[in-house]
């Protein structure tokens, strides 16, 4: 696969999510700022992305087209085979409850529930049972088992992301979507998190997208997505922190 | 500090929603207040006109000391007139009566007197002119006043029939529509010939009274100093001043009442009010925390922050009352109106605005805002400059929790104990002020405790409600206790409501039972002859009711007022067998009031310390003295009343306006069919309109109605209660929605629908109403238990603890919890999911 194949491409059963000339503007007249401007990306199954770029380069906006969570201004996006335009409400949030997990940056938990019941939190929202077979795999997985009955004021930092990890994965989404999830962590908590996505990945053959700031993070991805004035410029795949920080540059230097 | 205050000023301008809700509540409270005085004011100042016209030529004025006596002698009317410096004697009869027009309908009002008396062609104040027609000039013609003629439809040359209590039915026509000065809503005035007045409204022997006018020259006190020197023992003379003071002192007092309760209801609304603005301040502290941080950080002190949120309590405070007092306004013109359409005789005029009303409202409601503010903005003030740099904040302290705890314990050890001393105490005064220093001390209690009641009731009740709704109702029931003590004064607007309402609720079944029991307990007769209104059962009625077929007795009670060895004692006479009809609870001796025998109440023996076999002389003025022999005592019983003797006593001692029966018991005889019974006695008693024929059921249900005031007070609270209840409810669901936006976006982000997440907040609201609800039903039905209990000896022998309202009122609280919780619910709903993510 060539990189200008993978940038303009079309859409291929292979892609667990995709954007298709997607342009994102907000504001209107004068005052107007253009997001993502014509963006078409395919974000393979089982793979784990990385998408960078410097801060109002559109990282969150592209991640909250993908994810369902905002309207795009034209083009189109899907999760799996589902077009997300014109969905209802009501449809688009069934499709993220059921297809697709989330870890945010800060934030990722229901204060008032257990761990467990975070973990489970979709599932439950959705009126099902969880798998118990699959969700002991996540759990020993996120290696959370001795605290699964604490409520989230209980867990440190890193937990508290490994616990919202747990519930992206508990209902085996089509895809997790990861905006700046180890953000608020210390470079420890940091490898942990990204280490359980990987796992997860490799082992549990999840497709993972997430955006970072830190190259380090980044180095854990198969795949590394440059964006820049709302515009993907760049690719990198199997990428080291040295490799990403001197394309990081690079794009620096050039803008 | 300025600049503290533009801070405050803008918070208050941001946070719209929130001020309106605060303000109302604030409004609400001192608008009852407000409105109490000015109706008050308003009517005791209409009343004070209507004295000042219609006695206003009044200088001296002879009654009888006594109201029980019969009144001024008609022969000492020309005497009076006689006294040097009278100049006009005006003789006033009056009576109640009851019009009724050609076709066939009762003249009544409501509550305005209906009062017949003497068209006076000479009157110390100026004469009436008429709107049609003229004075009645024979007996057969009778005056109308013009309020009434126009509201009842009676014209000049009608034909109505006129109905007093101890005269049979007269025929008379209507000479005339008069203008009246006493424009009273809904009063009626029926004036006769002289003669006519006596006839119907006095003994022939004496008047209600004799006003005097003086002459040129003669002061009022002078001409009453005169007049008082030719009076007999038992008749008084007072000067038109003293008249007047004393119809106005009676119309304060009266009012009063009226104005005490409408103060209770400002109060509680206050009171309520006071938890609103309390949480309101709460939340606003909690929301700005970082915000107020940080200007710690940039060097605001301590107590600038403190003054901040304190000045913000203030302006809501003196906001809130300035619009309560326009609401108050409002009101008392809305209750006048209202009242007013029922005709219950309150005068018209001008709403009556004093500095007092005022004053009072600005100064309680801002201080009652302020106080509510003073917690949240020590709280405001401890915030630590660096919980600016912090991330998260955590919730109050549990500790703070624990101390409120402790508290809340030792003054509910001291509610327990007042409690049960008031439960164990003999006299009803010390029982009664010790269950209110019970009640008063558990409300605190509750108060306090209430953050801690609220997890133990909304966690079990929450598996049970939440159940159906699976996570939604587990995060409901984990967020209605997520802030305790949020929870509790949110919740405590709807316990306070409801521990009046249930604490009444008990008491007024408990009036109805008792009384239930006692016409059970005492009326054995199988029809019950009386009135339902101001009028006696008419003389002529009482002799017709003997002769219809199937009458086995008939037994008559009347109304005695005599002296007995020396001292007023009401009493009631009988004409008719006890037995049969009034069962007594003997305690000594027997049911024999047979020849010169009476038998007393336990209570009269004791006080006079009478007993079996005791001699008493029973008198009244001018009409000599009877004889009677203790018979027996009874328990003491509302109905018999304090004693109980034969009809000849009251025939001899009691003036022939005042024979009349206030009710009539009749037995059928044996194998009559009570049906047939019953169409003859209301035949036989048609005749006299104001008749009516009940069996005991209907007797006892008439009775219970007139616990229905009490009632609508109850209904009137109820409602006060759950109006600012749900401006509470609101007010905290949709501060915590903006809490917890964030928290939300990120539910919908991973699936919650819409649907869902207003269902979280129904059932969030409902918990919380509903344990409100039942902290103030457990504390209502036990308070009105306790004191319907302190009532025992007053005749309150039947608790009867209305469980069916109880679980109603629990019903309407979880209706008003999700009705209050719509519009939050809605918004919450509301909240994008990107909310989660964005806005750092
Ligand atoms: N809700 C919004 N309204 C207006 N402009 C927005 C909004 N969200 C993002 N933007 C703008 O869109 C651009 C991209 O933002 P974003 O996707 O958040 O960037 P990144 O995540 O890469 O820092 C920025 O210029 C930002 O100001
Ligand atoms: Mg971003």
């Amino acid at each position: 696969m060539t990189r200008s194949e993978t940038i303009t491409g079309f859409r291929s059963s292979t892609a667990a999510a995709s954007a298709v000339d997607v342009v994102k503007s907000y504001g209107s007249g004068s005052t107007a700022v253009r997001a993502l401007d014509h963006v078409s990306v395919d974000l393979n199954r089982g793979e784990f992305t990385a998408i960078m770029g410097p801060s109002g380069s559109g990282k969150s906006t592209l991640m909250h087209c993908l994810a369902g969570l905002d309207t795009v201004t034209s083009g189109s996006v899907a999760i799996g085979d589902v077009e997300l335009r014109g969905l209802s409400d009501k449809k688009m949030t069934a499709l993220r409850r059921d297809r697709i997990g989330f870890v945010f940056q800060s934030f990722n938990l229901v204060p008032t529930l257990t761990a467990l019941e975070n973990i489970t939190l979709p599932i439950a929202i959705a009126g099902r049972r969880p798998d118990r077979e699959w969700l002991a795999t996540v759990i020993d997985t996120l290696g959370l088992r001795d605290r699964l009955g604490h409520r989230p004021s209980e867990l440190s930092g890193g937990q508290q992301q490994r616990v919202a990890v747990g519930r992206a994965l508990a209902s085996r989404p089509e895809i997790i979507f990861g905006d700046e999830p180890t953000g608020n962590l210390d470079s420890r908590s940091s490898g942990e998190v990204m280490g359980i996505l990987r796992q997860s990945v490799d082992q549990l053959g999840q497709t993972v997208v997430i955006v970072t700031h830190d190259p380090r993070a980044a180095s854990w991805a198969d795949r590394v997505l440059f964006l820049t004035d709302g515009r993907i410029v760049d690719e990198l795949r199997s990428p080291t922190a040295d490799s990403v920080l001197d394309r990081m540059k690079r794009l620096e230097t050039r803008s | 500090m300025s600049a503290m205050r533009t801070v405050a000023l803008r918070n208050l301008r941001a946070h719209k929603v929130r001020l309106a809700l605060t303000l109302i509540s604030v409004l609400l409270g001192t608008a009852f207040v407000a409105g109490s005085f000015v109706f008050t004011d308003t009517l005791k100042h209409s009343f004070d006109n209507i004295f000042a016209t219609s006695d206003k030529g009044v200088d001296a004025r002879v009654q009888a000391r006594h109201d029980y006596d019969p009144g001024v002698p008609t022969n000492l009317i020309a005497t009076i007139g006689a006294v040097p410096g009278a100049a006009v004697v005006e003789p006033q009869i009056n009576g109640p009566v009851v019009l009724v027009k050609a076709d066939g309908t009762k003249v009544e009002s409501n509550g305005a007197p209906s009062v017949g008396g003497l068209w006076a062609t000479r009157s110390v104040n100026p004469i009436p002119s008429f709107v049609t027609g003229h004075a009645p000039r024979t007996d057969h013609q009778v005056v109308v006043n013009d309020g009434a003629a126009t509201k009842h439809g009676m014209h000049t040359g009608d034909q109505v029939k006129v109905v007093v209590s101890n005269s049979s039915v007269v025929d008379a026509t209507i000479s005339g529509i008069y203008r009246s000065s006493v424009n009273t809503g809904g009063y009626i005035g029926a004036l006769f010939t002289r003669g006519e007045a006596m006839r119907l409204f006095t003994d022939g022997r004496h008047v209600t009274a004799v006003d005097v006018a003086a002459a040129p020259g003669v002061s009022e006190q002078t001409l009453t100093d005169r007049i008082a020197k030719i009076l007999p023992g038992g008749l008084q003379a007072k000067t038109g001043t003293q008249v007047r003071d004393a119809e106005t002192a009676d119309i304060s007092s009266a009012l009063s009442f009226v104005n005490y309760i409408l103060l209770g209801f400002g109060i509680v609304a206050l009171l309520v009010g006071t938890f609103i603005i309390y949480n309101t301040f709460a939340m606003i502290v909690a929301q700005r925390q970082r915000e107020l941080a940080l200007l710690r950080a940039i060097g605001a002190g301590r107590k600038q922050v403190r003054r901040s949120v304190v000045f913000e309590s203030g302006v809501i405070g003196i906001v809130g009352s300035a619009l309560g007092l326009a609401g108050g306004i409002g009101l008392a013109y809305g209750l006048h109106a209202l009242l007013d359409s029922f005709d219950l005789g309150l005068p018209s005029g001008g709403m009556v605005l004093s500095t007092r009303t005022i004053l009072i409202t600005l100064i309680l409601g801002t201080a009652v805002t302020l106080l509510a503010g003073l917690a949240p903005a020590r709280r405001a003030a401890r915030i630590a400059p660096v919980a600016a740099m912090r991330e998260e904040f955590s919730s109050p302290s549990a500790s703070g929790l624990r101390r409120r705890t402790a508290i809340g314990v030792v003054v509910a050890a001291a509610s327990v104990a007042a409690t049960v001393a008031g439960v164990i105490s003999d006299k009803a005064g010390a029982a009664a002020s010790f269950t209110g220093l019970g009640l008063v001390t558990a409300c605190v209690a509750a108060m306090l405790l209430s953050p801690v009641l609220a997890r133990w009731v909304i966690v079990p009740l929450g598996r049970i409600v939440g159940r159906p709704f699976g996570t939604v109702g587990q995060l409901a029931r984990t967020n209605a206790i997520r802030n305790p003590r949020r929870t509790a004064a949110t919740a405590f607007a709807l316990t306070l409501g409801l521990i009046l309402v249930a604490g009444i609720a008990v008491v007024g079944a408990s009036i109805k039972g008792s009384l239930g029991n006692i016409i059970d307990n005492t009326v054995q007769a199988d029809y019950i002859v009386t009135t339902n209104n101001q009028l006696y059962v008419p003389t002529p009625a009482v002799a017709a009711v003997r002769t219809v077929p199937g009458v086995a007795t008939t037994t008559a009670l009347h109304d005695l007022n005599v002296s007995i060895n020396g001292k007023h004692d009401t009493g009631t006479a009988v004409d008719g067998p006890l037995a049969g009809s009034i069962a007594l609870d003997m305690q000594h001796g027997a049911a024999d009031i047979t020849g010169h025998n009476l038998v007393i109440s336990k209570k009269l023996a004791d006080s006079r310390h009478w007993a079996v076999g005791d001699t008493l002389r029973m008198s009244a003025p001018g009409r000599g003295t009877v004889t009677e022999h203790v018979a027996g005592v009874y328990a003491d019983n509302q109905l018999a009343g304090p004693y109980l003797t034969g009809g000849h006593v009251w025939r001899q001692l009691t003036p022939r306006n005042e024979l009349t029966s206030f009710v009539v018991l009749v037995q059928a005889k044996p194998g009559t069919d009570l049906a047939t019974l019953r169409s003859g006695l209301e035949k036989a008693t048609n005749d006299y309109y104001v008749v009516t024929v009940q069996d005991r059921e209907q007797f006892k249900g008439q009775t219970a109605a007139q616990v229905n005031g009490l009632i609508a007070l109850l209904y009137g609270l109820l409602g006060l209660a759950i109006v600012i209840a749900i401006l509470g409810i609101i007010n905290t669901l949709a501060l915590s929605v903006v809490e917890r936006r964030r928290e939300i976006g990120m539910l919908r982000a991973v699936g919650m629908q819409r649907k869902q997440v207003r269902r979280t907040i129904y059932l969030e609201s409902l918990l919380i109403s509903v344990f409100g609800a039942v902290l103030g039903l457990v504390l209502g039905l036990t308070f009105g238990s306790l004191f319907t209990r302190t009532l025992r000896n007053a005749g309150l022998n039947q608790l009867s603890v209305p469980w069916g309202q109880a679980l109603l009122f629990l019903g309407l609280a979880a209706v008003v919890g999700v009705l209050a919780a719509l519009w939050p619910g809605v918004r919450a709903s509301r909240t994008p999911p990107l909310e989660a993510i964005s806005a750092a």
